[in-house]
């Protein structure tokens, strides 16, 4: 009992080390980037420097999700092996670094320093874009969930789009071109195999998925992240999960019907985020539904020929896509930033804030002061905190999934896909349009 | 339609159970062993690497150079070089090889030898960069005194009898087989330049 409960505290550990790596660095570069310098050049230079540091301030959202991306995988990574490791009662990695800390670094490096083989008769331009086409969309798809997951801050609001949900769901749908274009180039029949059942599989999950996520978006009245986010703010019962604040209209002199339609409307919110985290689950080609990659009878399927840093992209690409996909759950039916009980987001910021006065108030120099508040604005840490803790949540759960369901046959997926979860969308579209009216 | 319902609630309550019984199992303590840290407990029976043991308490070489390991050994892995001694007229033993290659560690050898000599001990680390670098001579098999006391110890073999003082005994059993009965009158002048060495 006592060494499982240590095994526990190491990922604790681990997981503390590495958050503070990655969102410590993103955080000072962000700060350096879009506050520091251009603060240091406008009073350099004056008026003549206002383009320089403006361009500085645009390039933020495009630098930190550049630097987040890799250390998030190297994290996520290290994270799934050890909670497999937790859940098959082994310990998982634990060599490189302190616990093995830096076990996916080594791996990462290692994979970088590898030779790149191309094999013959390969398509030798496609074979190359295909990493490339597979791995964009994923750093293209992350910009407009940023101004939702840092609070609308003022450096990440100019990515944020008023039909971010659409663009998302848009560009989310071409990694597939990427997978086939893959696995035909590289001239291999596992891989052939592998492409064909990744795009068939994404062409069937992306229904169920873009019917579940409309849903939300007509509840929630909008399609701007910032927006959905903020209608959730509150407490559990506001999230879109339990039908965006459905129950909290509901008084003693309420009529029955309006309390029956509020209830059957969160049943079916949680029966959509359900239908969500299935068909999410096909879309970055996860367990339950890994058929592309299906290792046991495929090699690993499309990208069996890929070597080198060319499989690293392609590694780098699938856990940012589920990073991506838990974010996305997080902002459209977890609440974004805002914390599950009524007055603890109020408690954390004013907390902050009490904080913050203690440690620096006293420190007199002007400059410190500003140095602080503009590294530091308490609302923005609250927002992160919460949406950190629900991602990365998410991601865990998606390693239980992947240590308990085995995987499914090919033409069980498709069955499961068309006779039951598309018409099981449809059916709650319908039903929460009506709900929505009746509450 | 109800049916259809039924059977979903049913698959995602088994999912659900699924998914606890999997989160149960992070509560317990590893199984994973940390070989190169922590050895591992063998018992004593374990067949491990071949080694020559001496008398605990004496230190002289229990081997008589009956070659029966090598008459019994299915992979003629054993190689030994013995002579008559001209002065005693007895087995001397030259030379112990064992081409740890070829052998399977079946364990027959250290069944037929009469005097616990030939043992298994529980080492299996045996990594060598060449094949050559596996037949093990004479010095390299045989144990010191204190790792033959550990593995007769642990074997819970019964104490070999020194081998000077018991010379007439075997003759007085006389069941004997007709080498082993010659040689403790042999070993009787033995242990005289033995002991001086």
């Amino acid at each position: 009992m006592n060494s499982a409960v240590f095994e526990i505290g190491k990922f604790a550990r681990l997981t503390l080390l590495w958050l503070c790596i990655i969102f410590g660095a993103v955080w000072g570069v962000s700060w350096s980037i879009g506050v520091l310098l251009p603060a240091v050049i406008l009073s350099q230079s004056g008026e003549s420097g206002r383009f320089w540091a403006q361009l500085l301030q645009a390039l933020v959202p495009v630098v930190a999700v550049a630097l987040f991306v890799p250390l998030n995988t190297c994290y996520m990574v290290l994270a799934e092996r050890r909670l497999l490791a937790l859940f098959t009662v082994r310990k998982g990695p634990n060599r490189v670094g302190p616990d093995g800390a830096f076990q996916t670094v080594a791996d990462a490096l290692k994979l970088l320093l590898k030779e790149e083989i191309t094999p013959r008769g390969a398509d030798l331009l496609m074979y190359t874009l295909a990493p490339v086409i597979f791995f964009a969309p994923s750093i293209i798809g992350v910009m407009p969930l940023l101004a939702a997951v840092s609070g609308n801050h003022p450096l990440f609001t100019p990515v944020n789009l008023p039909t971010g949900v659409f663009y998302i769901l848009a560009v989310s749908s071409i990694p597939v071109v990427g997978v086939v274009m893959g696995g035909w180039a590289s001239n291999n029949k596992y891989s052939l195999v592998g492409a064909l059942r990744s795009a068939a599989q994404a062409i069937s999950y992306e229904i169920p998925l873009l019917l579940s996520i409309i849903t939300v978006c007509l509840l929630a009245g909008t399609l701007d992240f910032v927006q959905i986010a903020d209608n959730q703010r509150g407490s559990l019962l506001n999230w879109n999960i339990l039908g965006g604040g459905a129950l909290t209209h509901l008084g003693i002199g309420s009529p029955w019907w309006s309390i029956a339609a509020a209830l059957l409307l969160a049943a079916c919110c949680i029966l959509l985020f359900a239908l969500y985290v299935i068909c999410a689950c096909a879309e970055v080609n996860r367990t339950p539904f890994d058929l592309p990659e299906a290792e046991s009878e495929l090699v690993s399927g499309f990208n069996t020929e890929y070597s080198g840093i060319k499989f690293a992209i392609f590694f780098l690409a699938e856990y940012t896509n589920l990073f991506i996909v838990s974010t996305f759950a997080a902002v459209m039916f977890l609440g974004g930033g805002h914390a599950p009980f009524p007055g603890l987001e109020d408690a954390c910021i004013s907390g902050l804030r009490g904080l913050l006065a203690a440690w620096f108030g006293a420190c007199t120099p002007f400059q410190l002061g500003w140095l602080v508040n503009s590294l530091v604005n308490p609302a923005t840490v609250s927002q992160v905190f919460w949406i950190i803790v629900k991602s990365y949540a998410l991601v865990w759960f998606a390693s239980l999934i992947r240590a308990t369901l085995p995987r499914l046959r090919i033409d069980q997926l498709m069955d499961y896909s068309w006779k039951r979860l598309v018409p099981l969308a449809l059916i709650l579209l319908i039903a929460v349009t009506f709900l929505k009216e009746l509450v | 339609m109800l049916g259809m319902v039924g059977r979903a609630a049913e698959g995602f309550y088994q999912v659900c159970r699924g998914l606890w019984t999997v989160f149960k199992h992070s509560g317990r303590p590893p199984t994973t062993k940390e070989f190169p840290d922590v050895m591992p407990e063998l018992p004593g029976a374990f067949r491990g690497r071949l080694a020559l043991a001496v008398n605990p308490e004496t230190g002289e070489h229990l081997c008589i150079s009956c070659r029966q390991c090598e008459r019994v050994c299915p992979d003629k892995c054993i190689d030994i070089t013995a002579h008559k001694s001209p002065q005693t007229g007895k087995l001397e033993l030259i030379d112990f090889k064992i081409d740890h290659g070829l052998c399977m560690f079946c364990g027959l050898c250290t069944e037929v030898c009469p005097t616990s000599c030939i043992i298994n001990t529980s080492d299996f680390e045996m990594s060598e960069y060449s094949r050559g670098a596996l037949i093990y001579d004479l010095k390299r098999l045989t144990l010191s005194q204190e790792e033959s006391a550990y593995y007769f110890a642990k074997k819970d073999l019964p104490p070999p009898k020194p081998k000077a003082k018991p010379a007439p005994k075997p003759e007085a059993a006389g069941d004997a087989g007709e080498s082993l009965a010659q040689q403790p009158s042999d070993v009787s002048q033995q242990p005289g330049p033995k002991a001086e060495e």
